[in-house]
């Protein structure tokens, strides 16, 4: 709170309480909207992360010993003792740590990114494909590598990153034009607007020849990660700092225009800075990985059920809970054929289709 | 316009009644209705036995100037030497221009140079390798349409326009398959000698091969697409290395797939193959791409055999596009042939 103002003190956990009036519309539409819950059934924030903590670090474990190659932890524990390299600690530092923390910033990544679309959208069934942001990300990637083969991977990463703040963009402008009297219209919209730069894409993709290209660069695999070939990602744990240093502006955002305009928070501002960080997130995870479905639509909405949408309070489980999602769906990519694998956007697909419809079909939470 | 709209439905139901699998599985139903106490089927049991010696008999009358060509989807019949033509598949098409076949119709963006005789006009375009343009199609009014395995899906709507032969190379018996379709495209168009001649040369190459991979150690094909790997098994189109050379798969759990089963590096240093059989994907549909060297060149990689003694064999792109087709045949395995030669 004492980041921005101290003319008003609201409590913006729970706003309805003291600002009746400025409620904004999809908490009305969401019956079901935490913030509704009487305070006493949550579980306090500390236990949810302590216990997510937990969960990550056996999946990372479980991680770093899942794999291919032979592969032993005395090894490992032999190679600290003597502060000698081995073939087990090589193998770790290759291979199995870069693959594990690539899993581990994407989850994070893709669920930080969702949470922000959909506190700065207000609207809880979004995420950066369905505003056109991986989409464009795509479609930038294309046309940088049909013009300029050979450019490096940061500069076809940076055109992926301008097309995504463009597809972005045009989407903010057209959902300003329609009036959202629908909570589903901003979603729809979006799908609509994703499928059509995707249309473009697959288009030109198909005129050149590419097509195969673009599914490879598009299916989140995590196969080819070794030391040196995922660094990248990096940037997006910066802009999840970034994120968590601006979370309560992000709130406040999230809270409606007038609660905005009260506490003096540029709406615009943050917006554009939220809408950024987002194109940032989905650009950087498209090039590098590829797109992962679902993630940053159903961890944000998991953990905001529980938590509620104050960001200070609730990004660390977001991503928490992002990146053991990923993780899990990488171990059970990687195991179920053995020795091949099975590309973990397949496994999420799969996984987040029947959480995602589980989260529809429930019945909506006491009020 | 449409004259050749019920030649080739004759044809289709022709094929039909020879095939006889076809023929003796109406038998059995027949007969075994019969068992079950109907009186009626004898009549038709004969009806259809008439029928079939009947189209034979129509075969043979024309036969002068006909040919039968076993296709993936049974006999079709067709006169020799026909023209217009328009071939599909980048295999036939290699095949074709070694026998110096000259074509009047191919797909677009073909990314290999080898497809068409040097001496023949360029080919009008219709389509791509999965599209057909069938205006192009209507109005040239081919006499015959060669597809292969990427077409095959279009077959029933390219039949309505010509008699189409799907000569689509079986993959799991790539050797036997491509060497019939070589045979058939020389007798389909006069030039069995000249066919024949081909088919030595690849045998002739095979032969010198074979002796030279003897005890050098197992082998493995992997495709490099952008970033990623997957491996090929036995049954795939690049299996020739294994069922044609006798290179021992490092993995006999490889199952087919049409772009591999995706693996790690991890799998490349576990499985430990003494020679590797790299495709370049980017390389073969003509992208720019960090290429599979750099892809290949990690620490997991250089731990295996094959690159430490530099046994790494890089297909031609012809393997991926054209399989079974002459030049890749005699690419392939004059590459193989030179690096198993090298081997220590």
């Amino acid at each position: 709170m004492s980041l921005f103002s101290n003319h008003t003190t609201v409590d913006i956990d729970n706003p309805s309480s003291s600002l009746p009036t400025a409620q904004s519309r999809w908490q009305r539409n969401i019956s079901s909207y935490p913030n509704h819950k009487p305070r006493h059934t949550k579980i306090p924030p500390w236990l949810i992360n302590t216990a997510s903590l937990i969960v990550m670090a056996l999946l990372v474990l479980l991680s770093l010993s899942i794999g291919v190659a032979d592969f032993s932890w005395s090894g490992i524990f032999h190679s600290l003792i003597n502060h000698s390299a081995n073939s087990d600690s090589s193998l770790m530092l290759v291979s199995r740590l870069p693959r594990t923390i690539a899993i581990i910033l994407t989850g994070i990544a893709m669920a930080v990114a969702g949470m922000i679309i959909q506190v700065v959208l207000k609207n809880r069934f979004v995420e950066p494909s369905m505003v056109g942001a991986t989409q464009s990300a795509a479609l930038g990637l294309l046309v940088v590598s049909l013009f300029f083969p050979a450019s490096a991977l940061i500069i076809k990463m940076g055109v992926a990153t301008i097309a995504a703040v463009f597809g972005m963009m045009l989407f903010m402008l057209l959902i300003h034009r329609i009036p959202p009297t629908d909570f589903l219209m901003i979603p729809l919209i979006g799908i609509v607007f994703g499928g059509i730069i995707d249309a473009i894409t697959t288009f030109i993709a198909y005129q050149t020849e590419t097509l195969q290209m673009l599914s490879v660069w598009q299916f989140g695999d995590f196969s080819s990660v070794l030391a040196g070939r995922y660094e990248l990602l990096w940037f997006t744990g910066v802009l999840c700092i970034i994120a968590y240093i601006i979370a309560d502006k992000l709130t406040i955002i999230g809270l409606g225009d007038n609660i905005a305009l009260n506490l003096g928070i540029s709406k615009r501002h943050v917006t554009w800075i939220g809408v950024g960080m987002v194109a940032m997130m989905s650009a950087v995870v498209v090039v590098t990985v590829g797109m992962i479905p679902f993630i940053g639509l159903i961890v944000p909405n998991i953990v905001s059920r529980i938590m509620g949408d104050k960001l200070r309070r609730s990004l660390p489980a977001v991503a928490l809970l992002g990146a053991s999602a990923v993780l899990l769906c990488d171990i059970i990519g990687r195991s179920i054929r053995y020795p091949f694998e099975i590309p973990v956007a397949t496994v999420f697909g799969v996984v987040g289709t029947v959480i995602f419809l589980w989260l529809l079909l429930r019945a909506p939470a006491e009020s | 316009m449409f004259t050749n709209i019920p030649a080739t439905t004759n044809s289709v139901t022709s094929s039909l009644f020879k095939r006889p699998l076809l023929t003796a599985m109406t038998a059995a139903l027949l007969a075994s209705i019969s068992l079950t106490g109907c009186s009626s089927p004898e009549s038709s049991d004969t009806a259809s036995t008439e029928n079939a010696t009947s189209t034979a008999s129509d075969n043979d009358a024309v036969s002068a100037s006909t040919i039968d060509v076993d296709t993936v989807k049974g006999k079709v019949s067709l006169p020799i030497n026909p023209s217009p033509i328009v071939v599909y598949d980048m295999t036939l098409m290699q095949d074709l221009a070694a026998l110096d076949v000259a074509i009047d119709g191919k797909p677009s963006g073909l990314h290999l140079d080898n497809l068409q005789s040097k001496k023949q006009p360029d080919p009008k375009e219709m389509g791509t390798v999965f599209e057909p343009d069938l205006e192009a199609l209507n109005a040239m009014q081919p006499q015959a349409i060669l597809v292969g395995s990427r077409m095959a899906e279009k077959y029933n709507e390219l039949s309505n326009i010509a008699p189409t032969l799907d000569m689509s190379i079986d993959t799991a018996n790539i050797y036997e398959s491509s060497k019939q379709r070589l045979h058939d495209l020389g007798a389909l168009f006069g030039k069995s000698d000249q066919a024949a001649k081909l088919q030595s040369n690849i045998d002739g190459l095979i032969e010198e091969t074979k002796p030279l991979t003897k005890n050098k150690g197992n082998g493995l094909v992997v495709m490099v697409n952008g970033n990623k790997l997957s491996a090929y098994g036995y049954k795939s189109r690049f299996g020739f290395v294994h069922t044609v050379l006798g290179v021992p798969m490092v993995d006999g759990k490889i199952e087919d797939a049409k772009h591999g089963q995706p693996v790690s590096f991890e799998y490349l240093q576990k499985t430990n193959p003494d020679w590797l059989f790299v495709i370049d994907r980017s390389a073969a549909i003509g992208e720019d791409s960090v290429g599979a060297k750099a892809v290949l060149d990690n620490p997991l990689v250089a731990q295996t055999t094959a690159w430490k003694k530099n046994q790494v064999v890089y297909l031609s792109p012809d393997s991926y596009l054209a399989f079974g087709g002459y030049q890749q045949w005699m690419q392939d395995l004059t590459a193989i042939k030179t690096a198993f030669a090298n081997a220590k």
